[in-house]
């Protein structure tokens, strides 16, 4: 592998090895950009995955303490880990269940079309669909999405019978959707067995990930140098107030000082607001690129819930692919309905474990016993949709500090009654569905951590109104990027991850461009 | 009406270390390393309480006190959690709360609910209960699948009680 010195200032560095992070050292990498990519979390391999949800879940997850406060769910039920993500080489890419979705044009403008909503920070995106539309062709054709290229759609499994009946029976759009999992072999990949464990690391490598498909690519062009176990603490700046170094602690826990050109973060969300945050300096007194007061704000995480239910029969719904499913009617912006946005409806599947785990956290006793013996006939479906930006839900940092010296982020989140809306709304789409399909009994499961991480470092057109600029670099610090989540101006209401890599993608040619004209 | 179950047969990754082996018979807390039988008894009245599975031999949470124990040993915090808990339940009523019928132990866990070593136990007995492949058999869930093929070949979309969608409508 390619080396780069100490003091070498000439390289990117990039933060994180997710989603985001990884695609962009490929991507830039490919274009001839030195890049050093610091990773926390270990280099696995497919040997080293298991077929276990909480082995799998112990090997991958980033279990580095937060905090939580306000009236989200997450910080009663999950107190110190409100947030879910991985830790490990790949990121939350080696974990996630592939939902590949694009957002919708008017997602893009959601202050315009949504009007002025008391007590949100609603702005629209400094990008159009139109903008965006050529680097979803690109993220979609490099990672292998069904219904795209020509790619046929996953095949229907036992929990997707069970959807496409009740909706059916109710006049809904339903597909198995989009999913960056080889429905066929598939560059150099493999077609989907259907073993139901892509959130345990995917032994088979079906499913696209940085790890199988943007790291060793990036690597091989000779351009990369991937720095697994490497902790970023600090983001240093010159006397210019441009990014310089970045300093990190390896896996010997001897820290380090690596110089560069640019710096980018990918940490998903919350930790590059930490990130940002802590790394605050006499010129920069409220963090770097906080001159305006919102990194950290405007924190989203979808209005994300399942509803499991029971039906006569056996489901077997940990059979196959976990998130093969989809309805779209709702996804329109609606107002008749009560709530500005819309959201998707998708499948959700989970092993025993985990939805003992998750169907609701403190439940027990008999009534539940009598639910989860029956998992069997269990059958999952799942929503993801907008909630509304607001200034106070944010990342910021506590006074304790972590093994490595950095404050523990506490992020704080209070439900917007826009929020609570389109939950309640949505309880009842999912059930009816499932009832259509002959439920005898629905469960309305509460939002599991928060796994759509978005907004806490938001790019807007205007640098008062946001911390990045439209091409994810930020206002204040020029040489200073951000490639996750957290960039996202709104959250729209799709799975994130598609719109990270499709920016990732165009953030490369930016950065690529201002390079070769000497202006970064 | 439901039809006659078939039991699953379920598998651990092969890679995994097996579940902790319990005893059978009554001396089955003499192995632990940090609990002694009287708190290990009070513990396993307590994971019967809070999921009463009729169908699971008390073996299954037997496993479930042996986890505890190991989660105790490697961490002393979890080990103080665990022993103030069970001084909670056992000073709640004149009796141990082992000896307890199970309306006095159910009000006796609905009054520590909310506090710290309650949901200490509480979660760390669905983490542990539901992680155990002889549960899983019970309640029909496979578990690894990835050495045996997937479910691919092997039942991924078996459900005949649904009309099958059809290429093209779905
Ligand atoms: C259960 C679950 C299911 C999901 N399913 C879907 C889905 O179907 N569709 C979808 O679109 N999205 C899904 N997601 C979300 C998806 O995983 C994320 O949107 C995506 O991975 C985010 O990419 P990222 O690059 O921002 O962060 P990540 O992929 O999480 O990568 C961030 C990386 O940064 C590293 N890092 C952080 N801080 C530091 C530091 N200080 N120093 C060094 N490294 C650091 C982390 O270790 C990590 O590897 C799912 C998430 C979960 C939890």
């Amino acid at each position: 592998m390619t080396r780069y010195e100490h003091d070498d200032s000439g390289v990117v560095v990039i933060i994180g090895s997710g989603a985001g992070g990884g695609t962009l050292a490929h991507e830039l990498a490919r274009r001839g950009v030195e890049v050093v990519l610091l990773e926390a979390g270990k280099h696995l391999t497919a040997e080293d995955f298991v077929n276990d949800e909480w082995a799998g879940y112990e090997m991958l997850t980033w279990l580095d303490k937060r905090t939580a406060s306000g009236t989200w769910r997450a910080a009663k039920d999950h107190p110190t880990s409100p947030s879910w993500s991985c830790q490990v080489v790949g990121g939350t890419s080696v974990h996630w269940s592939a939902c590949c979705y694009r957002f919708a044009e008017h997602e893009l403008r959601a202050r315009t079309v949504y009007g002025d909503i008391p007590g949100t920070t609603l702005i629209d995106w400094p990008l159009t669909l139109a903008e965006l539309e050529p680097y979803y062709d690109l993220a979609e054709t490099k990672m292998g999405v069904t219904r795209t290229n020509g790619l046929p759609p996953l095949p229907p499994n036992n929990n997707f019978k069970v959807m496409h009946a009740g909706a059916k029976a109710l006049g809904l759009t339903v597909s198995t959707g989009r999913h960056a999992i080889n429905s066929i072999p598939y560059d150099g990949r493999p077609a989907t067995m259907q073993d139901g464990f892509t959130i345990t690391g995917d032994k088979v490598g079906s499913r696209w990930s940085t790890l199988n498909v943007e790291i060793p690519r990036g690597l091989a062009t000779g351009k990369l140098e991937l720095r697994p176990q490497a902790r970023a603490v600090r983001i240093e700046h010159d006397d210019g107030g441009k990014a310089s170094a970045v300093v990190y602690v390896d896996a010997q826990g001897v820290t380090h000082r690596q110089k560069a050109r640019a710096v980018v973060l990918a940490g998903n969300c919350v930790e590059s607001s930490r990130l940002l945050l802590h790394s605050a300096s006499a010129r920069f007194p409220q963090g770097l690129a906080n001159g305006w007061g919102h990194v950290g704000r405007h924190y989203l995480r979808h209005v994300v819930q399942t509803v499991w239910s029971i039906f006569d029969k056996p489901v077997n719904m940990h059979r196959g692919e976990l998130m093969a499913g989809l309805v779209t009617d709702y996804l329109p912006h609606d107002p008749g309905r009560g709530f500005a946005g819309g959201y998707l409806i998708e499948m959700n599947s989970m092993g025993l474990p985990t939805t003992a785990a998750f169907l609701d956290p403190g439940w027990w006793g008999r009534d539940f016993v009598s639910v989860i013996e029956q998992y069997r006939n269990m059958a999952g479906i799942f929503m993801t949709g907008e909630d509304m930006p607001q200034a106070g839900n944010r990342v910021t940092l506590t006074d304790e500090l972590d093994a490595f010296g950095v404050p523990v982020a506490n992020i704080h989140y209070d439900d917007h009654p826009n929020d609570l809306r389109m939950r309640n709304h949505g309880y009842k789409a999912l059930t009816a569905i499932h009832k259509a399909a002959g439920a005898k009994r629905c469960v309305e499961a509460p939002a599991y951590p928060a796994s759509h991480n978005i907004g806490s470092n938001r790019m807007a057109a205007n640098a008062e109104d946001g911390v990045l600029d439209g091409n994810g670099r930020a206002w204040e610090v020029p040489n200073l990027f951000i490639a996750d989540g957290s960039g996202f101006a709104t959250g729209g209401a799709c799975n994130p991850t598609l719109t990270i890599v499709a920016l990732a993608i165009r953030q490369a040619e930016f950065m690529a461009g201002e390079m070769a004209a000497g202006a970064l | 009406m439901s039809e006659p179950v078939r039991p699953a047969i379920a598998h651990r990754d092969p890679k995994l270390p097996p579940l902790p082996d319990v005893p059978e018979g009554p001396d089955w807390a003499g192995g632990l390393k940090v609990f002694d039988a009287p708190m290990a008894t009070a513990l396993l009245a307590v994971t019967r309480t809070l999921y009463p599975h009729q169908g699971l031999r008390e073996q299954i949470y037997r496993r479930v006190i042996a986890r505890f124990d190991a989660a105790a040993a490697a961490s002393p915090v979890v080990a103080q959690g665990f022993a103030a808990f069970v001084d909670g339940v056992n000073g709640a009523m004149p009796l141990p709360f082992a000896e307890l019928s199970e309306g006095f132990r159910e009000q006796v866990l609905k009054r520590l609910e909310g506090t710290a070593a309650f949901t200490l136990v509480q979660r760390l007995t669905v983490r542990f209960l539901y992680d155990d492949v002889e549960v899983w058999e019970a309640f029909g869930y496979e578990g690894a699948a990835v050495h045996l093929g997937g479910y691919v070949t092997r039942g991924f979309d078996d459900l005949d009680w649904l009309p099958t969608p059809q290429p093209g409508d779905y």
